[in-house]
């Protein structure tokens, strides 16, 4: 039995990391930079466009929901790549808001219902989140609530299902 | 807040144009509102369709998504058709994503949404 060359994996490295206000509108900042900052990492123009929808939605929330819209409390944005992988992590000040949110990230937004007044039109943001990048989870660490998302930029992941 | 959306609208035999250009995101919901007002007012005054375009629009979050299902609610509540055009492939995926796709007919540009809706058999 023959087996595949293997290269010694090769430690996470740290592309970018900064902080934004809270303020809304500014996860459009964010997107800018998250693709600046990968943008010769070989994601194709999809995979491209799915992670800066995943990172704007994802600074979003962290900004209204975790954040409060408060400006001072800033929004941590980090990107790393591990291997094949590119990873952006998004972090508030919201841990104790987001436990208080039981139900709102498990209920599967509803076109019909919505359509029908039995579901608010708005809900939109952690299923497209969860349908634009290959993984995404959640930690909590004290009032620290952190979103990683996780493109690979080899392979079709979630591309079989379009 | 102030919107990065701005919205033309026209009339044409059996429709209006909602053109919309920038931003659709939260902050764009009066304007949303008030040009789909106008179509309506301006428009057919029955079961006309309402051609949303996109071709001159940059982005679409969650929010603005949420105001695209009110109008469309508000639409079919009226038995009014709505169809869209121009929008992006990264747009397109995320109205099939959501589903809106099922209730709001795709074109690729507006030149065919318009020749569809007032040609239906073409």
């Amino acid at each position: 039995m023959t087996q595949a060359t293997r290269h010694a994996p090769e430690k996470p490295r740290r592309l970018d990391a900064f902080t934004l206000p809270s303020e809304p509108g500014n996860e459009r900042l964010a997107l800018a930079r998250v693709a600046a900052t990968v943008q010769s990492l070989g994601l194709d123009a999809k995979k491209l466009e799915r992670l800066k929808t995943a990172v704007a939605e994802a600074t979003m929330n962290a900004i209204e929901h975790g954040n409060g819209n408060r400006p001072e409390i800033p929004v941590e944005v980090e990107v790393t790549q591990d291997g094949d992988d590119i990873i952006v992590a998004i972090t508030d000040q919201g841990g104790e808001v987001h436990a208080a949110e039981p139900g709102t990230a498990t209920e599967e937004p509803d076109l019909v219902k919505k359509l029908d007044g039995d579901q608010s039109p708005r809900g939109w943001g952690l299923f497209l989140i969860h349908n634009m990048v290959d993984t995404m989870h959640v930690t909590t660490d004290g009032q620290r609530h952190t979103i990683w998302l996780t493109m690979r930029t080899g392979g079709a992941a979630h591309d079989e299902r379009m | 807040m102030t919107s990065a959306c701005e919205a033309t609208t026209r009339v044409i035999p059996g429709a209006a144009v909602i053109e919309l250009c920038g931003e659709v995101d939260g902050s764009a919901a009066k304007v949303l509102t008030d040009a789909y007002e106008r179509a309506v007012t301006e428009g057919p005054e029955t079961q006309g369709t309402v051609v949303l375009d996109f071709a001159a629009v940059e982005y679409i979050n969650s929010t603005g998504i949420a105001l695209i299902v009110s109008v469309l609610a508000r639409a079919r509540a009226e038995r009014r058709k709505v169809v869209a055009s121009g929008l992006s492939p990264h747009y397109r995926e995320i109205f099939d994503i959501t589903r809106l796709s099922d209730f709001i007919e795709l074109f690729p540009d507006l030149d065919r949404a318009v020749s569809q809706v007032t040609h239906p058999a073409a």
